[in-house]
């Protein structure tokens, strides 16, 4: 992963949108002036985070992961409905990656929502989308799913991607509710991939055999709904464990493939997927079913 | 309960990359040049993203003497000098544990036992199954014993392919009776004549870029293209390689096999679905359309003395192993017509050539002229035509040049270029050409390899230019080095009204 040749910052207080769009533009018209060659601006989506602060950190961290991987805008929205005052502040960054004997850049924009800004943010983020390219939302933490936040952004979005590992409670049910809407991942169901590949590899004898699962709550219960949805069968449950594990017929399994993706590569799967995942959402529901949540 | 059901309900929904069968790939020029630059850091780069078989095993198999110890130092060395990832020691370990040596010293039955006796080995030792893919990265001389030897040793057990690397023939008869030889032996699904432009990924992204989007196909035709000009530009001379370019010139080292191709791909109509027979058939099609230039339509040329990049560089003639008087040419261009309807009367310009300015493979389509620009004449005077420029390498992607105009009072037109760079929008390395075609060879995929029948109209066309050539001698050399080829070049487009694009 190549570092950035160069990051133009600015920040402002209490700022519009139009001023956070000017700025932009001057910070790439800044670089191209230094003559560092020929640069572009190239996207291939619009990438919005919804993180409360206390996961800022945390998301910040999986986008320097992801460094030049998915040239796009990620417009990071900070709620802070507590704070007394209403505004909007910015803080921006154009980052130029090397690209052969030319630049590309990437445009980072995050957005603090104090107060009354924080109720409507689909107005917010609709005029920085980048026309006729998707969207893809990551909601970091649990959403409160009948909020105005998460509608509304829900509706912006052409995927949604959830990390259901973070929520205090597994509430599946409510989330389907966006099934309809957009597509929906969940980072805790990309945790299982390996898992899957080498109990698939076990048809058909696993059909009737005994499978026992244990492991984090999130994942265990949609390797649980999986199983059960797709063999039609009930499971046992899954009991709790920090590492997930399976065991068929008393043998432990391995999964497949080497080593544990990171957060930044496993969002980065995410947002190089565009259709629906009509299996998670069968997981999901299934392990709403099985779990009463 | 599922019952009396085969299909696999936890499949649905994981994209399970399709992996080659167990084999073992017998590599028949192993000392050689392709092999230690291309093949051997192809097949670590599959090894890297395990797109390799479980069970897999390599045969170095060449005249050279050398143990296997020797051969898998060389080749680490040779993936550690070339390969696109860096040098993981784990991966080498995997990949070089069933890799084997063997020397031939062809006509030698006894080597070739030994070849049969390792493979054997190797079936029962990594559970390759009987499953070979031999590749040919021989000279055109050991071809033909060498494929009579594998038919002879075929096994009843799993299946045969053969990769055969070009020259395939250096005419039309010789490449027939290749063909013969092959399909006397083998079914035209074993045969895999490689050309590695078609594993490039900006050509198939032509594909994509033509039959993926509503909006080019519907004017990809004479009524809204002018004409189309490919261009394969090397900067670099013959590197060593006298004895061959010597016998095979421009038009066998490229314009036969690659350029054609890329016409092939630019001009073929839609297939009915991405399969091998589908896509070659419409290759096969715009070949056998394409009509024989006359004399005043080619232009041969052979590079003199120059400047490359600044530093100054020899003659051809003067280059080791070319004839003092060698009338072999560096550069070809072409003017080739598409005998069908949707490209009649539209030009297609090809050239290709060494020691031109620079390294560069583009397919240029020129669209027509706006019929009736509203503007005064000097407003338009930046303005040139719309073109779409795939460039195929280096810094692959495309390029659509538009009419804009300039900011401030007035009306000023120019022509600006909107980018689409591989690098920047996907930020994954492109494969390496031979990394596709070596998967896709093990996989039985021969969509992107060149069939008998294209081969054959390939060197029909190069064999009736080339036999106007022998009636005249030409005036060698006749442009200098670092130059875009000889004035006649540029006449070829000047008669019509047209230029070659501007570098």
């Amino acid at each position: 992963m190549a570092a950035p040749l160069t990051v133009e910052g600015w920040d402002g207080r209490d700022v519009r949108l139009g001023q956070v769009e000017a700025e932009l533009a001057r910070l790439r018209g800044l670089s191209a002036a230094e003559g560092r060659g020929s640069q572009q601006r190239t996207s291939v989506m619009t990438h919005v985070a919804w993180v409360p602060p206390e996961w800022l950190d945390a998301a910040e961290r999986t986008l320097e992961g992801m460094a030049e991987r998915h040239p796009s805008r990620t417009i990071i929205l900070v709620p802070h409905p507590e704070s007394g005052q209403s505004r909007i502040d910015a803080e921006i960054a154009v980052r130029w990656f090397p690209a052969g004997d030319r630049s590309v850049c990437g445009e980072l924009i995050e957005l603090h929502l104090h107060g009354e800004r924080a109720r409507a943010p689909a107005s917010i983020v609709l005029p920085l989308l980048i026309s006729d390219l998707p969207v893809f939302l990551r909601w970091r933490g649990e959403p409160v799913f009948d909020g105005p936040q998460w509608v509304q952004l829900v509706e912006v979005a052409d995927r949604v991607v959830v990390d259901s590992s973070e929520w205090r409670e597994l509430r599946y049910r409510e989330l389907a509710e966006a099934f309809g809407q957009a597509a929906v991942s969940d980072i805790a169901w990309a945790r299982l991939l390996p898992w899957r590949l080498e109990l698939a590899g076990r048809w058909p004898g696993i059909r009737d055999q005994e499978i026992e699962i244990r492991g984090p709550r999130a994942e265990a219960a949609l390797l649980r709904g999986w199983l059960c949805a797709r063999l039609e069968r009930v499971l046992p449950p899954a009991a709790s464990s920090r590492e997930l594990g399976v065991r068929v017929e008393g043998d432990e399994l391995a999964p497949q493939g080497a080593g544990v993706a990171s957060p930044s590569d496993l969002l980065s799967a995410e947002l190089e997927r565009f259709g629906r995942d009509r299996v998670y959402e069968q997981a999901a529901l299934a392990a709403a079913q099985l779990t009463g949540v | 309960m599922i019952a009396a059901t085969t299909q696999n309900p936890l499949l649905e929904g994981l994209q399970v990359r399709r992996r080659p069968e167990p084999c073992a790939v017998v590599i028949y020029g192993a000392s050689g040049d392709l092999t230690q630059r291309k093949l051997m850091p192809a097949l670590y780069a599959l090894a890297v993203r395990r797109l390799l078989p479980d069970r897999f095993a390599v045969v170095g198999a060449a005249r050279t003497r050398e143990s296997d110890e020797a051969f898998r130092a060389r080749m680490e060395e040779a993936v550690r000098d070339h390969a696109r990832d860096p040098f993981d020691r784990e991966v080498w370990e995997e990949l070089a544990a069933g890799m084997r040596y063997c020397t031939l010293e062809a006509p030698d039955a006894g080597a070739e036992s030994r070849l049969s006796a390792i493979l054997r080995q190797l079936d029962e030792e990594r559970g390759t199954a009987g499953n070979r893919l031999y590749y040919f990265a021989v000279p055109p001389s050991a071809f033909e014993p060498l494929v009579r030897e594998v038919a002879e040793r075929r096994s009843r057990e799993g299946w045969v392919r053969l990769v055969v690397e070009k020259p395939f023939g250096h005419d039309l008869e010789s490449a027939r009776r290749l063909n013969e030889l092959l399909a006397e032996r083998f079914a035209e699904s074993e045969v895999f004549r490689i050309d590695h432009y078609l594993g490039k990924e900006t050509v198939q992204n032509m594909l994509a870029l033509r039959f993926a989007n509503g909006i080019f196909e519907p004017i990809w035709n004479r009524q809204f293209i002018d004409h189309v000009q490919i261009t394969v530009a090397e900067s670099l001379g013959i590197e060593g390689r006298a004895a061959f370019y010597e016998q095979a010139g421009a038009i066998r080292d490229i314009f036969q096999n690659h350029l054609l191709q890329l016409v092939a791909i630019t001009a073929m109509e839609p297939p009915i679905d991405f399969t091998a027979d589908a896509v070659r058939n419409e290759k096969v099609k715009v070949l056998r359309s394409l009509h024989t230039p006359g004399p005043r339509s080619v232009v041969r040329g052979q590079y003199g003395r120059g400047f490359i990049e600044g530093e100054e560089v020899p003659g051809y003639r003067e280059e080791e192993g070319v004839a003092p008087d060698s009338t072999t040419e560096t550069f070809v261009a072409a003017k080739l017509h598409v005998d069908n309807w949707r490209w009649a009367d539209t030009p297609f310009y090809v050239r290709t050539g060494k020691r031109l300015p620079r390294r560069e493979t583009t397919i240029a389509i020129q669209f027509k002229r706006a019929p009736h620009p509203p503007f005064e004449e000097t407003a338009a005077e930046g303005l040139r035509p719309n073109v779409l420029l795939i460039h195929v390498q280096p810094n692959e992607g495309m390029s659509l040049a538009i009419g804009a105009k300039v900011p401030g009072q007035g009306m000023t037109i120019r022509t600006v270029h909107m980018d689409f760079l591989y690098g920047s929008a996907f930020r994954e390395a492109l494969p390496e050409a031979y990394e596709r075609l070596v998967l896709d060879a093990m996989l039985g995929d021969a969509t992107l390899f060149t069939r008998a029948d294209e081969i054959e109209e390939q060197w029909s066309l190069v064999d009736a230019i080339t036999a106007a050539w022998k009636r005249d001698r030409p005036a060698f050399p006749n442009y200098a080095a670092g130059t875009w080829g000889p004035p006649s070049a540029d006449e070829l487009l000047h008669r019509d009204g047209r230029s070659w694009r501007r570098h």
